[in-house]
């Protein structure tokens, strides 16, 4: 958690933003360099009428401000299903698909909050350690 | 006399005000406590007793010599934690931001000397800028001697290392090389080099938390063991790890009955286990339903979660526990699941702790980068840690126990004492597809159906193979047992082999493949 102070047309906000980057495989596919601390998303409703102490939450919104994470496979095995279709919301912790690998059924799980934006192989694919099979948004 | 006294009150008061009010209060705003707020939430209450504290430095170089520094920047002592003896020190960022000069480290030196020579664990708080530069080679010395106590007490006393605050370069060595290492989330840094220099040097650009942070070291590199949200919950924290410690290596840990039934059957262990062999299962909910009411403190939760390791109690018992987890990465061993376990292991053997293993992979994972990066050298660790342990090794084969990772998850072979198998357990050279297509390729080629052949033949493979009970007709296995009694069967066990005694060969020491 990061607390910012933000101020737009001489009124100032206390912002909180959490991040949300907690895992590994880094936004790979756009070239964005790492979750640079967007404060841009807050700042940006700044219509000249004082916006509404709009409650700090747009920090639910993607924190790395819209670049792609890309999901990638732990280890050598299988796609068997996909647990998700393209435009889906989902929450960390969710199953994305089923990697079947080292005769286990392995869940693969969101690894942030986000939509799916892209299935990044076919179901019952084979594939190889770092090979990407799911694109959030 | 009076005023002698006068004195030594004005000189003390001095010392236990630190860096003044204003550093303090500094602190304070960054979600930090003082060293010695640090001390008191450690310590039982009333127990502590400060040695050093007029200690001074002697450097005069570079305007040191008009330097005041109260305490040297260190606080150090002893106190109880539930009620049992340990040596502290904490270095105090209020005073010339923590640096550690020749002096302060002589404190630390001490107070490390004294833990061994009395035998309890040694906790050191870290908060500090690095080496105080104007007093130059003396600096380094003092690293170096603190380095060196660490690595002389390894094995003998507990030594757990916390981060709260910066700790950079040569001074994080010291951490490493202490048994466990507390870091507390967003006020603490770990690491060789600071983002300046990297970014000097190859052009990266990192931020200190993405850098050595808490999750970066407890998620990543491993560094660290623990890492908590606040400074409150990591020294809870430590209080709870004390408490299956023994003081030292010659002590038994502490034997505390929580109340719970050795005796107690859990039904539920039937259900947790999958009916299909390739369903993962979250192997901590086997765990919590073995040990002492449920409670198990997991070391390096977040780190090579394929394996799981930490401490819980049977029958009132500190034991550690290494199991695999089916639930992440199917449960491989791999090069750091090798390394954090094999680490874990050892620290227990040297603490009299029995071990039990719960065994269910596959094996070591397959893969060009666990080659290259030395699968062999850091699995290897995995059997030498165990086959060198002498405390009670218990085993419990819960399911897939395959070629060589059967024999690396503490086997009969790697000298457990007791090996008992639930009747799911496939203990086998290797998986029934692959044995199959290898020892029926001909029949499978052959055969007009080779599909169906083959599948007929992995059947065959499983019903001969994949079981507990050719293991069981050699003796691998002591006994294969139903899942709801194993709590009883391993409470029995421990007790029976409480008075294992196994001695080593005479010798410097071996030579881990580090």
């Amino acid at each position: 958690m990061k607390q910012y102070r933000i101020t737009v047309n001489g009124k100032s906000y206390d912002v909180t933003v959490e991040e949300l980057g907690a895992h590994r495989p880094a936004p790979v596919s756009s070239g964005a360099p790492a979750p640079a601390p967007s404060a841009a998303p807050v700042a940006a409703p700044a219509p000249e009428s004082a916006p509404q102490p709009a409650p700090a939450q747009p920090a639910a919104a993607p924190a790395n401000g819209g670049s792609i994470m890309t999901v990638k496979a732990p280890m050598p095995g299988t796609v068997i299903a996909f647990k998700v279709i393209v435009g889906q919301q989902v929450k960390r912790g969710d199953v994305l698909l089923l990697l079947e690998a080292m005769k286990m059924e392995n869940e693969i799980v969101a690894p942030q909050d986000g939509t799916v934006a892209a299935l990044r192989v076919p179901a019952s694919a084979a594939v190889n350690t770092g090979d990407a099979l799911v694109d959030l948004a | 006399m009076e005023e002698k006294l006068r004195e030594l009150e004005e000189r003390r008061a001095k010392v236990l005000a630190g860096g003044g009010p204003k550093r303090v209060a500094a602190q304070h705003e960054k979600g930090k406590m003082t060293a010695r707020e640090r001390i008191e939430m450690l310590l039982d209450p009333g127990t502590f007793v400060e040695l050093d504290a007029f200690v001074k430095h002697r450097a005069t170089e570079l305007g040191m010599d008009k330097i005041d520094a109260p305490g040297e920047g260190v606080v150090t002592g002893y106190g109880a934690v539930n009620g049992r003896n340990v040596c502290v020190f904490a270095q105090d960022f209020t005073v010339i931001g923590g640096s550690l000069g020749e002096m302060h480290a002589a404190k630390i030196c001490k107070v490390m000397d004294l833990a061994v020579k009395i035998g309890c664990p040694l906790i050191g708080i870290n908060d500090s800028g690095g080496a105080r530069i104007q007093e130059g080679v003396d600096a380094l010395s003092g690293y170096g001697e603190i380095f060196y106590r660490n690595t002389r007490a390894s094995g003998v006393i507990p030594q757990i290392s916390v981060i709260m605050g910066p700790c950079a370069g040569g001074a994080v060595y010291s951490p490493a090389l202490t048994d466990f290492v507390f870091m507390t989330e967003g006020t603490s840094n770990m690491f060789i080099t600071g983002p300046q220099v990297i970014k000097a040097v190859t052009g990266e650009e990192v931020s200190a938390e993405d850098l050595g942070g808490a999750r970066v070291h407890s998620e990543v590199s491993g560094v660290s063991h623990f890492s908590f949200p606040d400074e409150q919950s990591t020294i809870e924290a430590i209080r709870k790890l004390l408490s299956y410690l023994p003081q030292n290596n010659v002590e038994d840990p502490p034997f505390i009955d929580i109340g719970d039934d050795p005796n107690r059957t859990d039904d539920s262990l039937v259900d947790l286990m999958p009916d299909s062999p390739n369903k993962p299962y979250d192997v901590r909910d086997i765990i919590t339903r073995l040990v002492d009411s449920s409670d198990f403190f997991e070391v390096q939760p977040n780190y090579a979660k394929n394996i799981v390791t930490g401490f819980a109690r049977l029958a009132g018992r500190s034991i550690g526990i290494i199991a695999n987890q089916p639930q992440y990465l199917a449960g491989v061993l791999d090069i750091n699941a090798s390394d954090k376990a094999s680490r874990f292991i050892r620290f227990c053997d040297a603490f009299n702790m029995p071990l039990l293993t719960l065994a269910d992979t596959a094996g070591y994972l397959p893969g060009v980068e666990q080659e290259h990066g030395g699968v062999i050298r850091h699995g290897a660790k995995l059997l030498y840690a165990y086959s060198e342990a002498s405390v009670p090794k218990l085993t419990v084969i819960l399911r897939k126990a395959y070629g060589g990772a059967y024999i690396a998850m503490c086997s009969r072979h790697l000298g457990a004492d007791q090996v008992f198998a639930w009747p799911t357990a496939e203990i086998a050279v290797m998986g029934p597809e692959g044995a199959a297509n290898i020892i029926f390729k001909k029949e499978i080629e052959e055969s007009p159906d080779p599909a169906a052949m083959r599948k007929d033949k992995i059947e065959e493979y499983k019903r001969s193979f994949a079981n507990p009970y050719m293991a069981a007709a050699r003796g691998y296995v002591d006994d294969v047992i139903d899942p709801a009694h194993t709590r009883p069967r391993l409470c029995n066990a421990l007790n029976a082999l409480l008075g294992k005694r196994q001695s080593t060969p005479s010798r410097k020491h071996g030579n881990i493949p580090v």
